[in-house]
């Protein structure tokens, strides 16, 4: 276990690594959210104003969707670097170590989880200075985890995909999820105030819930009824995707 | 116990294609193995299933008494690896690399240090290991590879195509390094494309073709097989060649051939050590040589005995010596 754990280290700092010695690779990352959360509040902030939306402030409502973007986003990068990893052959280099292979599946995705801190961090920094209310310890705390939890779930989806394609090419298909998983949700508007079908859909969009529990923080209170909801899809997300991550490891090679 | 034990290995690919087509050999532990093909023979397809990377799809392989197919993880414990493409982190510096690869085969965590310095310092990289690889060059890259392929000691070392595209100075250096490790015992699998690097180094060589080892032996033996070294002579003035063939005929084998420039060809078991001899008699019987050339039989002559055509690396097998 122990070992593991040193070896998740390892995987974890050089992928913290490249962010340190090449900044300028992880900019639009990291801006993405933020000017996504500043364009949006620009055109539609007045839609706050609407009877039945549930937020005084259109950007304090709109904010956790730019930090499950940016989640989105890292979590696809993973699978862009992994499959940058496995055309330049190092990979194989990690394949050819004799920890588990659950382990270093573990070691890539936990990096996503980390790295998702920086993009929530900035978008968060610009909002609270443009007068977003901010949550409590609590609400942030829960943000934060249910952040880093979607970031792996996107990890492993975006893992899956360069295991399957082993090449950086396969990078649209990487983000598709986190896109139709972060905008077919309640992102732009509370639930009644949604079409029919993107209602439906949201409905059965895990999303959705993590949404929901991190947006809790921000407008309204932190209550149990929608933390548990987001905790649980956040984790079937990551034991569905984890799972075919790891079966696409255990199948590339073979 | 054979350090590598393979039987009737097989690689098909989805749509038939064989990319190795039921090899059998064994490296005795300590040996050099040379692995000599063309590009495309089935060399680096049967080097990834010996290092557990491609699973066979029939027959079976044991490396360092496990089976590349069920134990794949206690077989990755005893080898050490350098790929063809040395797969560096450019971002890194040597030294973090070394110490990655350390943590990454299990190495104690007070041990990764003092192994990174000292492998390091074995292949003449100590001054460069603060820096980034991306300012390496080809020869420095490949020297880290190995270095790192060395950090858990491994028993087994697999080494595919280590020299392509490296200049001749690294060669040496790479070979100076291979002797080394087979003088503490490593037993080395090396794959090459180049003639001279597998008759320097390999105390064995088996020669892949399509997927098959059409030849495996030592240098020496698979090259007796396709003929004896031979002195290509040729005389100052208008010499007797009847009289100089009867003169030679006691020493050697006399070719009916010869080859374009010479007068007279003679084949000598005993190869270099025959020239004085023969130089002698000549001069006794009053006959000068003017040239005289010794023509040994290359891997590339088994590799054309055997296939029929001639192996892509053996015109830069000058250049690597």
């Amino acid at each position: 276990m122990r070992a593991s754990l040193i070896v998740i280290r390892a995987l974890v700092r050089r992928a913290l690594n490249e962010i340190l010695r090449v900044p300028g690779a992880a900019i639009p990352g990291v801006l993405a959210p933020t000017i996504f959360m500043l364009g949006l509040s620009s055109v539609f902030g007045e839609a706050s104003s609407l009877p039945g939306f549930t937020a005084d402030d259109f950007r304090t409502f709109v904010v956790p969707v730019g930090l499950l973007q940016g989640a989105g986003f890292t979590g696809a990068a993973t699978g862009v670097n992994l499959a940058r990893d496995i055309e330049q052959g190092w990979f194989d280099r990690l394949l050819l170590c004799p920890a588990p292979r659950t382990t270093l599946l573990t070691g890539v995705v936990a990096s996503a989880a980390l790295r998702a801190l920086l993009p929530a961090t900035f978008l968060l920094i610009v909002a609270f200075s443009l007068g977003v209310h901010v949550p409590t310890f609590v609400g942030l705390l829960i943000a934060a985890a249910l952040v880093m939890g979607l970031a792996c779930a996107m990890a492993c989806f975006s893992v899956t995909i360069a295991l399957r394609f082993r090449t950086q090419q396969a990078a649209p298909l990487m983000q598709i999820a986190s896109f139709i998983g972060v905008l077919f949700t309640t992102s732009y508007a509370p639930k009644p105030l949604l079409t029919d079908w993107l209602r439906t859909v949201s409905d059965i969009n895990p999303v959705t819930h993590v949404l929901e529990g991190v947006r809790q923080g921000f407008v309204g209170g932190v209550a149990w009824e929608h933390t548990w909801p987001a905790f649980l899809s956040i984790a079937l997300m990551v034991l569905v995707l984890g799972a075919l991550a790891a079966r696409g490891l255990r199948r590339y090679g073979v | 116990m054979a350090a590598i034990d393979v039987s009737g290995l097989e690689r098909e690919y989805r749509g038939g294609l064989k990319a190795v087509d039921g090899i059998d050999l064994q490296v005795q532990a300590g040996e050099v193995y040379g692995f000599l093909g063309p590009n495309g023979a089935g060399k680096t397809t049967t080097v990834r299933m010996l290092v557990t990377l491609l699973r066979p799809t029939g027959g079976r392989a044991t490396v360092a008494g496990f089976d590349v197919a069920t134990e794949p993880q206690k077989v990755r414990r005893k080898i050490g690896v350098a790929l063809q493409e040395a797969a560096l982190d450019q971002l890194m510096t040597g030294r973090e690399l070394m110490e990655l690869q350390a943590t990454l085969h299990g190495i104690p965590t007070r041990e990764v240090a003092g192994r990174a310095q000292d492998l390091i310092g074995r292949v003449g990289l100590a001054d460069a290991q603060e820096r980034r690889v991306g300012t390496y060059s080809g020869g420095m890259r490949r020297r880290l590879d190995l270095a790192m392929a060395l950090i858990h000691a491994p028993e087994v070392l697999f080494l595919d195509e280590p020299t392509t595209g490296l200049d001749p100075t690294s060669r040496a250096t790479l070979w100076e390094e291979v002797r080394r490790l087979k003088n503490d015992g490593t037993t080395v699998f090396l794959t090459t494309q180049y003639l001279e690097e597998a008759d320097q180094l390999a105390d064995r060589v088996g020669i892949i073709s399509a997927g098959k080892i059409v030849a495996e032996g030592t240098p020496t033996a698979l090259k007796a097989e396709v003929g004896l070294p031979h002195l290509d002579l040729s005389f100052d003035g208008d010499a007797d060649l009847a009289r100089a063939r009867e003169v030679l005929a006691p020493l050697g084998e006399v070719r009916d051939v010869t080859p374009p420039g010479a007068d007279v060809s003679l084949g000598v078991r005993e190869g270099s050590s025959a020239i004085a001899r023969v130089v002698r008699a000549l001069d006794d019987a009053g006959l000068t040589v003017g040239r005289v050339e010794l023509v040994e039989p290359t891997l590339d002559d088994v590799f054309a005995a055997r296939t029929g055509s001639h192996l892509e690396g053996a015109g830069e097998a000058g250049a690597a010596a």
